[in-house]
C-alpha cells in the first residue's frame, strides 16, 4: 500500500496543509503498526487499494457469524444522505462525500485534520450475500452494514448417504 | 489564531486513570479562530455524551471521550480500528471565558465553542471622515 495521503482537498494555508499531512501520516502509521503486530491479514493484497484515485478511504471492521456479515465504518460528521452503500455479488461498496470544514463554515479555519472530500471503498466479502437482505444504519458517526449470506453460499451440512 | 493556540499541549492536562487499560487515541480536529470564539470540532465516532469530558484549566482545553467497546459479534475477519478512548489537549491561553464554554455532540462530531473574554475580542474601529 501507499503512504501517500488519500486526500486531495486541503486547506489552502501552508501550515494547515502540513499539519493535515502529518495527521494523515500519524493515523496511517498507527494503523500499519497495529495491523502488523496483531493482524497479519492486514497485508493481504487488494484490501487497501482505493477504488478511485484521489479519494480517501474509510477504515473498516468486518465480522462474520452464521449467516450474517457485519461491516462497520467510522464516518464522523457526514450527513447520512451523503453515504451510498451498494452490494454486488461478494463485494460491498461504501462511498460518499464529506464537506471540508472550510467549505462548510467559511473563513477562520486554520487547522483541518479531519478527512474531507469524496471517499469510497470496495470491500471484498468472505462470501456472496443476498442483495435484498442488506441493512445500513448510521448512528453517532458510525456506519453499520449488516448483510445476509446468499443461500447458495451458506454452509450446509451434507449428509453422507450409504447404499 | 496565534501559533500557540494551535499547538497541541505537550502533555495531557490530566493523566489517564488507572482504570484505563485500553489504548488512547488523539482524535482528528478542525480548529477555527472565529474572532469572538475558537471553535474546535473533533472526530469522536461512537461515543455517548455522558462519556465525554471537556475541561479548561490554566489556559489548556482538554477533551477525553470514552468509547464503548467496538467489537462486532462473530468472528473478526478484518479489524482496522483500535479499541480505546480519545484524549487531546490544546493550549489556548488565558484570554477565554471558561464559564461560557459549550460543547455539543452530533453525528460523531464533538463541537466545542470557546468564547474569548469580551475585553480581548477583536473590535473593528470605525474611521470617521474629518
Amino acid at each position: 500500500m501507499s503512504l501517500i495521503p488519500f486526500r486531495t482537498k486541503r486547506s489552502s494555508g501552508m501550515e494547515g496543509g502540513n499539519l493535515t499531512t502529518l495527521a494523515d501520516f500519524r493515523h496511517e502509521m498507527n494503523r500499519l503498526f497495529e495491523g502488523f503486530f496483531s493482524r497479519p491479514t492486514a497485508f493481504v493484497p487488494g484490501w487497501l487499494e482505493p477504488t478511485e484515485p484521489g479519494q480517501w478511504m474509510p477504515a473498516i471492521d468486518l465480522s462474520e457469524s452464521g449467516t450474517q456479515i457485519r461491516v462497520r465504518a467510522e464516518l464522523p460528521g457526514i450527513d447520512p444522505k451523503d453515504v451510498d452503500v451498494s452490494v454486488s455479488g461478494d463485494r460491498l461498496m461504501i462511498s460518499g462525500e464529506k464537506k471540508s470544514c472550510t467549505e462548510e463554515s467559511g473563513e477562520g479555519w486554520s487547522h483541518c485534520e479531519s478527512h474531507s472530500g469524496a471517499f469510497s471503498r470496495a470491500i471484498p466479502l468472505p462470501e456472496s450475500v443476498d442483495p435484498a437482505k442488506v441493512t445500513a444504519r448510521y448512528d453517532k458517526g458510525v456506519l453499520m452494514v449488516e448483510l445476509t449470506k446468499s443461500p447458495s453460499s451458506t454452509s450446509r451440512k451434507v449428509p453422507v448417504l450409504t447404499k | 489564531m496565534t501559533t500557540s493556540a494551535m499547538k497541541t499541549a505537550e502533555r495531557p492536562a490530566a493523566a489517564p486513570t488507572e482504570a484505563e487499560t485500553t489504548l488512547t487515541y488523539q482524535p482528528n480536529v478542525d480548529i477555527c479562530d472565529c474572532g469572538r470564539e475558537v471553535l474546535i470540532v473533533a472526530d469522536i465516532p461512537g461515543a455517548h455524551t455522558d462519556g465525554i469530558d471537556v475541561s479548561f484549566e490554566d489556559g489548556v482545553l482538554s477533551l477525553h471521550a470514552r468509547v464503548p467497546a467496538r467489537e462486532l459479534p462473530g468472528r473478526a475477519v478484518r479489524q482496522e480500528y483500535g479499541i480505546g478512548s480519545y484524549r487531546r489537549s490544546f493550549r489556548l491561553g488565558d484570554d477565554f471565558d471558561a464559564s461560557q464554554i459549550t460543547a455539543s455532540y452530533r453525528h460523531g462530531l464533538l463541537t466545542i465553542h470557546v468564547p474569548r473574554l469580551p475585553a480581548v475580542r477583536p473590535r473593528k474601529v470605525e474611521v470617521r471622515a474629518g
